[in-house]
């Protein structure tokens, strides 16, 4: 017992060591699962951070993006003051438009939203750190770009995140790799959803892992999002339908 | 034109159909001849520092000029008057113009003068007034009518009169009427003021070549205005910065701000943004030699109590205006926009997407579909092959953009029938699905069109995606 809570001490203070604003200590954003939030140095997501949100493959694009939204939901729940939404026109030219009735639908207070649109990557992440100065008070900042971000730019965005306390919730390419200086990199793709008891679509569904998570431990989690309560929740025991649907999709690219 | 075909002011629409069967008409706008007559107000400032537009007392469609020591600038009052009379025809505004010694005489003489452009000369008022109906007094239409069935009719007619009947009989205004055009009552104008104009310039003693420089001398300029801002109470919308170059060149850059400011760093980090983003680079050859900053647009801008507790879960509203304008200027004006609810049941109708420094978004919570709607919105539905067990069903599979996909649950329909109160809108009833596919991918789709009703089949569109 005694060594638990030595070793919890030090982790903080090695969290705070590390964090890019040594004297602030950082704000976290609790997803409100126990499972999950155990996985953060904090018990939940850094505020003044970057996170990075992964599509699995191209299809997964759309996945990604509202769990990038359901995470800036999350952080409004905590922070106040507007959202910015940020992104290179490519981002999203296959799917359309971020849609003012289905970002509500997901919590999100639309009313707060800003949306910026640039042609170029660089545009969009020079848009990002405008956003992030303290005086502008935005409760959380998501992007999306298209290319590669190098490291010295990811560190940029995580330092101008630090200094306003605001989470920076970035979406990137399904093809990315290579080190960056996100706090988090989640990959998602999307699961399944089921019908509640209504028989409608209530909840997204997300295959969720979290691939690295500084000063914390990675995990992969079927993740529903309640539409109600705008908050997140572990999936109960996949449902017997999906898979059987996966396994059947297989069988027959064997034998096609 | 009008008075050629027998119309005249005054007259009842009726009476005119009945002279003129192919009479256009128009509903009367006093807020806008007032508005109007307010710009050539401010446009007769050329002529004398006191120009007053009629009130309704005046019949609110001419002005005065107080021309008094102004005359001799244009050659005389004949000149002067030549000049606005010349002025006004080419602006099409046809006039008539009388210079006198007081506003009253003016006023009776440009109305009921036997010729236009009158010069009244310093003692001929009385003799010319004389002449003149008894409607040049200004007076109220009902005085007017009684005083005609006494059997008065001209000025000279009640000019000899004795005075204290004349008051009893119609109030104390109606000599003073008489006065003021005589001149034995003083008349006060109300006049125009002129619009304050805030600007500020600086000559440099050396010529200055860095961007640096550009925005630090502005930033001195912007501290000279702000205290007439302040002063007024106003912020800046609009400025314009003119660049004055060795060569003769004029650089002239226009900024745009969503909220009225006096913030002198502010609007110097918007212009260095603008100056990044010239078509030709910050092109400065020579240097420049002087710089001019105007304010083209100014609003009222409250003060705002600092609170002496730091109220942090209310975002800063004037940081988040900074950002939108910075970001404005970078990207352009079209980049930054906001989502605004619309009371429509058509889903691509159902949201509006106005520029974000056109101001705060209106009210989504009370003002959204309860049913599905998705993440992201496809700019224009798509075409896509469907199959369907059944005719009215749920689609089993469907191609979109070259890829099966095989429908694992679908939920619907939901029907949106056209707006058919909207000229032009021959939209079909459209039933909308919610479908995942076997990737367990979810897109919206419907059909356009029922069965059995209408020559074409009904047809299968993708309109968005969901999360």
């Amino acid at each position: 017992m005694q060594r638990t809570q030595h070793l919890d001490a030090l982790r903080q203070v090695v969290l705070r060591l590390e964090s890019a604003s040594p004297d602030a200590t950082p704000v976290s954003l609790p997803f409100g699962v126990q499972e999950i939030d155990r996985h953060f140095p904090g018990s939940g997501l850094t505020g003044g951070a970057l996170h990075e949100v992964i599509a699995a493959s191209h299809g997964d694009r759309t996945a990604a993006f509202g769990f990038a939204v359901a995470l800036a939901v999350q952080a409004r729940a905590v922070r106040h003051g507007p959202v910015a939404l940020i992104a290179a026109r490519r981002c999203f030219a296959d799917f359309g438009e971020p849609y003012g009735h289905g970002l509500h639908r997901l919590g999100l207070d639309v009313g707060q939203l800003v949306l910026v649109e640039t042609r170029l990557d660089q545009d969009a992440l020079w848009a990002m750190e405008e956003s992030l100065r303290p005086e502008v008070g935005a409760a959380v900042v998501a992007g999306a770009v298209e290319g590669d971000l190098d490291l010295t730019m990811s560190r940029r965005l995580n330092l101008a995140a630090a200094g306003s306390g605001a989470p920076l919730i970035l979406l990137r390419p399904p093809a990315t790799m290579g080190t960056s200086a996100a706090t988090t990199r989640w990959r998602v793709a999307s699961a399944p959803a089921v019908r509640d008891r209504f028989g409608s679509f209530a909840c997204c569904r997300w295959n969720a892992a979290l691939e690295r998570c500084r000063n914390g431990r990675p995990g992969h989690w079927l993740l529903e999002w309640n539409h109600v309560a705008h908050r997140f929740g572990l999936a109960e025991i996949l449902a017997d339908r999906a898979p059987a649907a996966g396994a059947g999709q297989d069988s027959r690219r064997l034998a096609g | 034109m009008a008075e050629k075909s027998g119309l005249s002011i005054g007259e009842l629409l009726t009476n005119a159909r009945s002279k003129v069967h192919d009479l256009q008409s128009r509903d009367a706008d006093p807020a806008a001849d007032a508005d109007a007559l307010r710009r050539l107000a401010l446009w007769s400032l050329r002529y004398t520092p006191l120009a007053a537009p009629w009130g309704e007392e005046n019949g609110a469609d001419g002005l005065f000029l107080d021309i008094t020591g102004c005359a001799h600038l244009f050659g005389g009052e004949a000149g002067l008057l030549a000049d606005l009379a010349d002025r006004l025809r080419r602006f099409g505004l046809p006039a008539r113009l009388a210079i006198a010694d007081t506003p009253g005489a003016a006023w009776a003489v440009a109305r009921y003068g036997s010729t236009n452009g009158t010069i009244v000369p310093p003692d001929m008022t009385d003799s010319i007034l004389r002449e003149l109906p008894l409607a040049a007094l200004r007076l109220p239409d009902d005085t007017l009518l009684l005083l005609h069935r006494l059997g008065f009719r001209r000025i000279a007619d009640i000019s000899h009169q004795p005075r204290a009947p004349l008051a009893t009989r119609f109030g104390a205004h109606f000599l003073d009427r008489l006065d003021q055009a005589l001149g034995r009552a003083p008349e006060p104008l109300s006049p125009l003021a002129s619009p304050p104009v805030y600007r500020a310039q600086a000559m440099f003693a050396e010529a200055i070549t860095t961007q640096e420089h550009v925005v630090k001398a502005t930033t001195r300029l912007l501290h000279d205005l702000a205290g007439d801002l302040a002063r007024d109470g106003v912020g800046a919308r609009k400025l314009r910065l003119l660049l004055f170059r060795m060569d003769g060149e004029v650089l002239s850059l226009t900024i745009g701000l969503s909220a009225p400011s006096r913030d002198a760093r502010h609007i110097a980090g918007l212009i260095s943004l603008r100056l990044d983003r010239l078509p030709r680079g910050f092109e400065a050859d020579f240097g420049f030699e002087a710089a001019g900053l105007h304010v083209l647009a100014a609003q009222p801008m409250p003060e705002r109590q600092t609170l002496l507790t730091v109220a942090d879960d209310l975002g800063d509203p004037a940081g988040l205006a900074r950002l939108i304008d910075r970001l404005e200027q970078r990207l352009g004006a079209g980049a930054v926009r906001r989502l605004h609810p619309h009371q429509s049941y058509v889903p691509e109708r159902a949201v509006l997407v106005r520029r974000a420094s056109d101001g705060p978004s209106a009210e989504w919570a009370s003002n959204t579909p309860s049913d599905a709607r998705p993440l992201l919105l496809l700019s224009h539905p798509e075409a896509a092959e469907v199959m369907a067990l059944i005719p009215e069903g749920p689609p089993r599979q469907f191609r979109w953009r070259g890829v099966l996909h095989q429908v694992t649950q679908a939920e619907g329909p939901e029907r949106i029938a056209g707006e058919w109160w909207r000229q032009n809108d021959n939209q079909l009833e459209r039933d909308y699905y919610v479908v995942e596919d076997a990737n367990s991918r979810r897109f919206w789709l419907y059909r356009a069109g029922l069965y059995g009703r209408g020559a074409a089949r009904p047809q299968w569109f993708v309109h968005g995606v969901f999360p």
